[in-house]
């Protein structure tokens, strides 16, 4: 008995070794790497616009791709990597199966396992014609750049790496997206570019214990259902009235993510570094895809609670005896207006807003100390954005407007505490050495 | 996205063409294309008012205001706001009382005194200050609000509203 219970527990831990240093398959095993054609390059630099990898690859005045950026994760800081073609520093010197792997399956080519703060997870659904096209442009369209990466700052016992390889075994479904034969070729695609390369969901999930997304596609009504995420609220993208794009059509949601704004909503927190690295680039067909995708999924009504409805009121100085709302007039009338109706697709409503009625108020509460970042359509930068609070309102000033606004209009996000308030204003002081809360770009 | 528009805007009473692209700032319209400049550009960020115009009778900032927001509706500017009668008494009390220093800020001031008197002709302390949002570098905030006080005082006496 005593022999059998030690072969068992040799075979396990045989297993797990084996399981945690495996290099996984990639159909690009035996390839070489022939010259790539100008076209597959294009198509390259395609890929990597609807992937945004230049979002996390790059931080600021430095050269695209040479990595560096800093991420908060609740176990230890981790850096970017270079991942322009360089030799020494980059990723010059991977084959097409070695970029295969670190893509799609999180394991780089020394067999360490990648922290899922790389959403390999949605990798993993590229078709291989993607990555073909992606190593290309990496290889061929990227200039080298000499950038040493930064070591994370993850303390022992949690920087061993290869307790991932179970995390990955758990938490991945493996193998790139396959169409689904009852939905049309426009469904398929919007779920490729949502699932797979666009990675939404790695904002717009939530997460579980593990910090893995809930869900990766939408066989879950968990999945792309709203988050909170590094300070913000990002909503979610199913037919929810309220929390959601239930209120959307098809056109709204290529509005945003073309233009960066819409008769809804204007981007911002996140959402400008995606939109303006990534979804204004997409073909009008891969947008009007993405849309028909999402507005296919179902609302959780459970989640989503009661639906709004417009409750117009306008905000006139015989209101000024409650804080709230003379705050309203004096710093967001002018330009949100006193009905909370915003100017068209330019100022977004406060009536309706998606931050005014979820009852997480990290949004709104972030957004008013913070303000909104550029967003950059086309090339021209925008003439006017959300300014930042943080100077001008007090913690007691900033919990009365937004409880005014998210319980007006027929907003019911509820009141916010002065705790929160102050609690952000920490979190995301530019001026403290020790910020909490960094800025997912 | 830029839109070219040739658009049609009715400024104090008067409707003139302009070719802008859509987002254009409304002030840059006022100011640049059509040579208007008693409104004045401030901070650019919708936060000091010195760039005020009514729209529709709604006191709003044309720096962060899309002209093509403003097309088909009325919009009044400083330099005809003393054919309004509520204007022409706001200045006048800001002769009286020698509001402006400087005067960079004074056409917004005035803007968002006469939208304020036409809405609520006797405000009180509380109702001036939530609707005078305006800042003033020199800090005529004193002489503002007592002119606004007068105004008030005056309405009540001949009941002009």
């Amino acid at each position: 008995m005593k022999k059998l219970t030690l072969v068992v527990v040799i075979v396990i831990i045989v297993g797990a070794v084996w399981l945690s240093n495996r290099t996984p398959d990639s159909p690009f095993a035996a390839q070489s790497a022939a010259v790539p054609s100008a076209a597959l390059i294009q198509q390259g630099e395609y890929v990597a616009r609807l992937s945004d990898c230049v979002a996390c690859h790059t931080i600021p005045e430095q050269p695209a791709f040479s990595g560096g950026l800093k991420m908060a994760t609740p176990i230890g800081a981790i850096y970017s990597t270079n991942i322009t073609p360089d030799k020494q520093t980059g990723i010059g010197n991977y084959s097409l199966a070695d970029f295969d792997r670190v893509l799609r399956h999180g394991v780089a080519p020394d067999g360490h396992r990648l922290y899922p703060a790389m959403p390999y997870p949605s990798y993993a659904k590229l078709h291989d014609d993607d990555v073909k096209a992606l190593y290309a442009y990496f290889m061929h369209g990227v200039a080298p750049v000499a950038q040493v990466n930064h070591s994370s700052e993850i303390p022992w016992p949690l920087n061993m790496r290869w307790p991932l390889a179970f995390w990955s075994v758990l938490f991945t479904d493996g193998g790139s997206y396959q169409p689904q034969a009852d939905k049309d070729e426009k469904w398929n695609r919007g779920a490729y570019l949502v699932q797979g390369p666009g990675h939404c969901g790695s904002c717009h999930t939530p997460r579980g214990l593990a910090m893995q997304e809930k869900a990766l596609d939408e066989s879950s009504e968990q999945f792309l259902a709203g988050a909170l995420l590094d300070g913000w609220y990002a909503p979610s993208l199913r037919n929810d009235i309220n929390i959601g794009v239930g209120r959307w059509s098809d056109e709204d949601i290529y509005q945003f993510l073309k233009n960066g704004r819409n008769k809804h909503a204007v981007v911002y927190g996140s959402m400008t570094d995606a939109y303006n690295n990534s979804t204004q680039f997409m073909s009008d067909d891969d947008l009007y895809a993405i849309a028909h995708y999402l507005k296919s999924l179902p609302s959780n009504p459970q989640l989503d609670g009661k639906a709004w409805q417009h409750q117009p009121t306008t905000v006139s100085t015989e209101m000024a005896t409650q804080p709230g709302a003379h705050t309203y007039m004096t710093r967001c009338a002018a330009c949100h207006g006193s009905d909370g109706m915003g100017r068209e697709q330019w100022i977004p409503p406060l009536a309706g807003a998606t931050s005014m009625l979820t009852h997480h108020d990290a949004s709104a509460i972030n957004i008013t100390l913070n303000g909104s970042s550029r967003i950059v359509s086309q090339g021209v930068p925008d003439a006017y954005r959300m300014p930042p609070f943080r100077q001008q309102l007090s913690d007691q000033e900033i919990a009365d407007v937004l409880s005014f606004i998210r319980t007006t209009w027929g907003n019911h996000g509820g009141d916010v505490a002065v705790d929160e308030v102050q609690a952000m204003r920490h979190d995301t002081d530019p001026a403290s050495s020790d910020v909490i809360i960094l800025q997912m770009r | 996205m830029e839109l070219w528009n040739d658009m049609k805007l009715q400024i104090n009473q008067q409707t003139y063409d302009v070719d802008v692209a859509e987002d254009t700032p409304l002030l840059w319209v006022i100011r640049d294309n059509l040579g208007m400049t008693g409104t004045k550009y401030g901070c650019g960020l919708a936060q000091c008012g010195a760039c005020s115009v009514l729209i529709d009778g709604e006191v709003v900032r044309s720096c962060v205001m899309p002209a093509s927001y403003a097309e088909g509706k009325q919009i009044i500017t400083i330099e005809a706001i003393e054919q309004d009668d509520v204007g022409k008494r706001v200045v006048n009390a800001w002769v009286n009382h020698q509001v402006p220093q400087c005067g960079y800020c004074q056409s917004g001031q005035v803007m968002a005194a006469t939208a304020l008197l036409k809405a609520t002709p006797y405000p009180t302390h509380e109702e001036i200050s939530a609707a005078m949002g305006n800042l003033c570098r020199c800090g005529t905030y004193n002489a503002i609000e007592a002119a606004i006080d007068e105004l008030a005082k005056e309405a009540k006496v001949e009941g002009t509203a």
